[in-house]
């Protein structure tokens, strides 16, 4: 058992809550001297259901894939960014598939031991198909998970 | 992101009124505007994007679903509009069957994940025809949000 974390990977898809984790991800990083990886997932199984079910058409998919790309570039490129404020290293992974098993995969790859997530919501829903990416992450994870609320407080101290 | 996340009774309409494609394209788009307060402008850019992407294909994916779609920077977050119709609307679906349930889907052009997983999120929603039925005997707003909320 990992304790205290050594290797940490968080999940970054650009939303709010995802940068918060991210923030988190890199003091916890710092503190316990661990290795940081951040990662994107693509979603390119999202895009192929899309097709599948006639919502996109194929030059559609095409843009949207080039548009997530671009999205993936930014958003590691912020955690670059945001960890060498800190003076923490880390290592930025752009992935494609369907995120939890993709993710799932990196973190036995990597031997994690801590995945950090943002943007766990309340469960409003008992219906399966309305579970989000995030939250098969954190059903499927093969190690500890740690849910970083979107809480102001977080911003405010790593900027400090 | 799924559709919980933007499902906002506000942004659901039972019974659109109008009686084509265009008309409830147009509902839709009015129904955003009103709710959140855009400009007659902002109003017609929301309008002209989705126009656009439908000129691409048609949005009516079958089973009585359509789901007009844009990118457009003139909203700040992913936006979802609901609507009911009680006409069965002719939306140029594959399966050649009328259209009552229509999704608007906006997002910012940087906010291709989030655009994404809601479309995807909306097709798996809709797989259920027990589902399906129910949105279309809705009452009004809110007892469509209640549907999803079970």
């Amino acid at each position: 058992m990992g304790v205290p974390f050594k290797q940490i990977v968080v999940y970054v898809d650009g939303s709010e809550s995802s940068m918060t984790a991210m923030m988190y991800a890199i003091k916890l990083a710092k503190e316990h001297e661990a290795s940081l990886t951040a990662v994107y997932v693509i979603n390119t199984r999202a895009l192929s259901e899309l097709v599948k079910a006639g919502i996109f058409v194929a030059v559609e998919r095409d843009e949207y894939q080039r548009d997530l790309a671009l999205d993936a570039d930014r958003y590691l490129n912020h955690a670059c960014r945001l960890a060498e404020q800190k003076d923490v290293e880390i290592e930025t992974v752009k992935l494609e598939g369907t995120v939890h098993v993709v993710v799932k995969e990196l973190l036995k790859e990597k031997g994690a031991d801590l995945l950090v997530l943002g943007g766990i919501t309340d469960i409003r829903s008992r219906r399966e198909e309305l579970a989000s990416e995030t939250d098969r992450m954190m059903r499927t994870a093969p190690c500890p998970v740690l849910v970083v609320r979107d809480d102001d407080d977080i911003w405010y101290e790593f900027e400090a | 992101m799924n559709v919980l996340d933007v499902l906002d009774k506000d942004l659901v309409k039972v019974p659109l009124l109008s009686s084509d494609k265009h008309g409830i394209i147009v509902e839709l788009v009015d129904t955003l505007v009103d709710a959140r307060g855009y400009s007659p402008a902002q109003g017609d850019q929301i309008l002209d994007a989705v126009l656009a992407r439908e000129s691409l294909g048609s949005t009516g994916i079958g089973n009585g679903i359509a789901i007009p779609h844009a990118k457009s920077d003139v909203i700040d977050q992913v936006t979802m509009v609901l609507g009911i119709s009680r006409l069965p609307i002719d939306f140029d679906s594959p399966d050649g069957e009328m259209s009552r349930i229509f999704f608007l889907v906006l997002a910012p052009t940087k906010q291709a994940s989030a655009h994404v997983e809601l479309l995807a999120s909306i097709a798996r929603s809709c797989t259920s025809k027990i589902f399906r039925r129910l949105l279309e005997q809705a009452r009004d707003s809110e007892e469509v949000v209640h549907l999803f909320m079970e």
